[in-house]
């Protein structure tokens, strides 16, 4: 027996279905929704809602340029703003004046040296890394300035070696800021290691950089050297500031010249930030600020009181923004005659002040330094 | 009426949800469960256990990771692809202790293939793929595998990409000028220059894939590699706690074709909570089998890794048991 639909009832199943319908699809929103991969997306410092930042980070002093997925931003009293727009941009160094930056673009098969003015207009291209023959490409990274803004200290992995290609390093080179055209050499690193890094001029003639090496058992450390020489032979003038055990990297020196802080590993999967005393040829027992949050390219505050760092700060990890105050008077036990017999970090008298996370949901480019200009 | 209603919208519900998880069933169907047994022409021949595994999860397990490309340049004369697994690991895993060891098999380690003849270890797979690799495997030192879990290359840079990157500390800079560019490149023979920088960073897929894989600048060459892999592993595993199941659809349509596996969807579901109760890296131990555990050797013209078998086989049943 069949009923015949009234036009209400016909209605009312028309709704229903709809209502279904789209529950059906609400459902399937919500699911979409609430993926883990949501919480992973950074933002740019120059999104909307990350622009300005009250707080802590609008209190630091200067000028901070960080380098963000290809593009370099500067930072300055809680505002970011950008300076030049994603393309490989990365590590950027202030000039002692800062009026200029050092700046690394980075390409396919090579990167470059720039010198660009503090509002990220290009001035000058200080290298010219790209070939037509493939294995004449070169890398140029970590460009730093001395105090006295002369001179540019950087890597390179010039000159090839021609014997044996697969042993590609970097090498620590120098050059007068207003003459490209005159690089000098300044180490011949141990093969197959990658190379030496992250230069630190003291002076034109005095340099910290990270010098990669191999134990006798085969396994790379890496240990901060200080040289006043050249070396073009292998024979490594100066001395190491730490042992090879400690595994330490990144140095930045505090702007009296009294405190040097690194990133040490201590041969493990995580890194600590620690800060040491500096007469100029050896380091005092370090303190270990920040520990077991993989910091990385710690810089000094232009006053000294603290350093910025970068360490995963969200779900992702990505890299954030953190302040660290550095305790007045650090540890001053007596310096060591050389870096190998360097004691190990010991626990500090007093805890030391806690980290602030400055940013939460940006990307900064961990292997890229800090500058940090008054 | 009020019946109707709410056995509409728990249909519509299931549907929506179904609609959501199907791109995950479709993957879980097609990826989990390979079981194809290998036999090797062995006096002592078997057919691989992880073909018949039965229980993963509830006791002490062996799983053998295989990490490769799948692309043309591995294209046999009648045109079907084979894979050379340029990662080897060989993990165990204790549910009663929370402890696990991860074992990197050299990729040039020269042992018995399932085909019978000798040859390095990655080229197992020619023969029966990742079960043949997994009988290999089992045969050269003597022991189970309960299962093996097979990832292509894109399929680790999508997967690391989905997951927003892996944090890993590079131990040294990664300089390779003979990096290769088969990935993106329409050339499979392609070359790249490679520079991963040392120190604490944040990995895309596209770059920690560069970290692993590159071995030219490392004196330690595959060894090192070994290392930067599980690493990564690790890395990649701290990150997999986030991962909830409103994901697996997305992870599903990531991996597209490039994730096997052994293991069923049940014994997968087995591993979940057990993955979440490894939280602390020193709960996982890891091995490379350095000198004067292999000692490198010419063998048919071919750079190879001899293994000391009467250092290796003790070591791995420490950790691994026996067959």
């Amino acid at each position: 027996m069949t009923r015949r639909l009234s036009a209400g009832r016909i209605a009312i199943l028309v709704v229903l279905l709809l209502a279904d319908a789209l529950t059906g699809f609400e459902v399937y929103r919500y699911l979409g929704a609430h993926t883990a991969a949501r919480l992973f997306q950074p933002q740019k410092p120059t999104d909307p809602g990350q622009q300005h930042h009250s707080g802590p980070i609008a209190e630091l002093p200067g000028t901070l340029y960080l380098a963000s997925e290809g593009a370099i931003y500067r930072l300055r009293h809680g505002d970011f703003g950008l300076v030049l727009p994603a393309g490989g941009w990365t590590q950027p160094a202030v000039t002692p004046d800062g009026r200029s930056l050092i700046v690394v673009k980075r390409q396919f098969a090579f990167s470059d040296l720039y010198l660009v003015s503090s509002g990220g207009q290009i001035q000058a291209q200080l290298t010219n890394d790209a070939s037509k023959r493939y294995e004449f490409n070169d890398w140029a990274f970590y460009p730093r300035v001395t105090p006295d803004g002369g001179t540019l200290f950087f890597d390179w992995d010039r000159p090839k070696d021609l014997q044996a290609t697969y042993n590609v390093t970097l090498k620590v080179w120098s050059m007068p800021l207003g003459n490209p055209n005159a690089p000098r050499r300044w180490t011949t690193p141990v093969a197959y290691t990658g190379g030496d890094v992250q230069p630190l001029p003291l002076s034109p003639t005095e340099l910290i950089y990270t010098r990669y090496f191999r134990d006798q058992q085969g396994n790379v450390h890496s240990e901060l050297w200080l040289t006043s020489r050249p070396d073009l032979t292998g024979l490594l003038p100066g001395h190491a500031l730490t042992a090879p055990e400690d595994d330490c990297s990144q140095a930045a020196l505090s702007p009296d010249g009294k405190r040097l802080a690194m990133i040490c590993t201590h041969g493990g999967q995580t890194t600590s930030l620690e800060v040491a005393s500096f007469d100029g040829t050896a380091l005092g027992p370090p303190l270990t600020l920040v520990g077991t949050m993989q910091a990385a390219e710690p810089a000094w505050a232009p006053d000294g009181s603290g350093l910025v760092f970068l360490a995963p700060g969200n779900l992702a990890g990505d890299f954030q923004l953190f302040w660290v105050r550095v305790p007045v008077g650090p540890p001053s036990g007596a310096t060591t005659p050389s870096g190998p017999a360097r004691a190990r970090p010991g626990p500090s008298p007093s805890p030391p002040p806690a980290p602030v996370q400055l940013t939460t949901n940006l990307d900064f480019d961990a292997t890229s330094p800090i500058a940090w200009h008054a | 009426m009020v019946a109707i209603v709410l056995v509409g919208l728990v249909v519509s519900c299931l549907g929506g949800a179904l609609a959501y998880f199907a791109p995950a069933l479709a993957l879980a169907y097609r990826a989990t469960g390979r079981t194809a047994a290998v036999s090797l022409p062995h006096p002592a021949g078997r057919a691989s256990s992880a073909a018949t595994a039965t229980t993963v999860g509830d006791r002490a397990f062996t799983v053998l990771l295989l990490g490769s490309d799948d692309d043309q340049k591995f294209a046999n004369a009648n045109g079907s692809k084979t894979i050379v697994t340029q990662s080897m690991i060989l993990v165990r895993v204790d549910p009663v202790t929370r402890r696990a060891v991860m074992l990197s098999i050299p990729r040039d380690l020269w042992i018995q293939l399932p085909n019978g003849a000798y040859g390095k270890a990655d080229q197992a797979s020619e023969f029966g793929g990742p079960p043949g690799a997994t009988a290999a495997v089992e045969q050269a030192f003597d022991i189970k595998i309960d299962a093996w879990v097979w990832v292509g290359l894109t399929g680790l840079i999508r997967l690391i990409d989905y997951m927003g990157g892996v944090d890993v500390v590079t131990s040294q800079p990664v300089m390779d000028d003979y990096y290769p560019a088969d990935v993106d490149s329409k050339d499979p023979y392609a070359y790249e220059r490679v520079a991963v920088l040392p120190g604490p960073q944040h990995l895309n897929g596209h770059d920690a894939l560069q970290y692993v894989r590159s071995r030219h600048g490392d004196l330690q060459g595959d060894f090192g590699r070994s290392e930067r892999q599980q690493q990564v592993l690790m890395a990649l595993k701290a990150k997999a706690r986030y991962i909830k199941p409103e994901d697996l659809p997305n992870l599903a349509s990531t991996f597209n074709g490039e994730l096997q596996t052994s293991m069923s969807l049940t014994q997968i579901r087995g591993l979940l909570p057990l993955a979440q109760a490894f939280d602390n890296p020193d709960q996982i131990q890891h091995l490379v089998l350095l000198p004067p555990y292999t000692t490198s050797r010419t063998i048919d013209g071919q750079d190879a890794l001899v293994g000391n078998w009467s250092l290796i086989l003790p070591l791995v049943h420490q950790y691994f048991g026996y067959a």
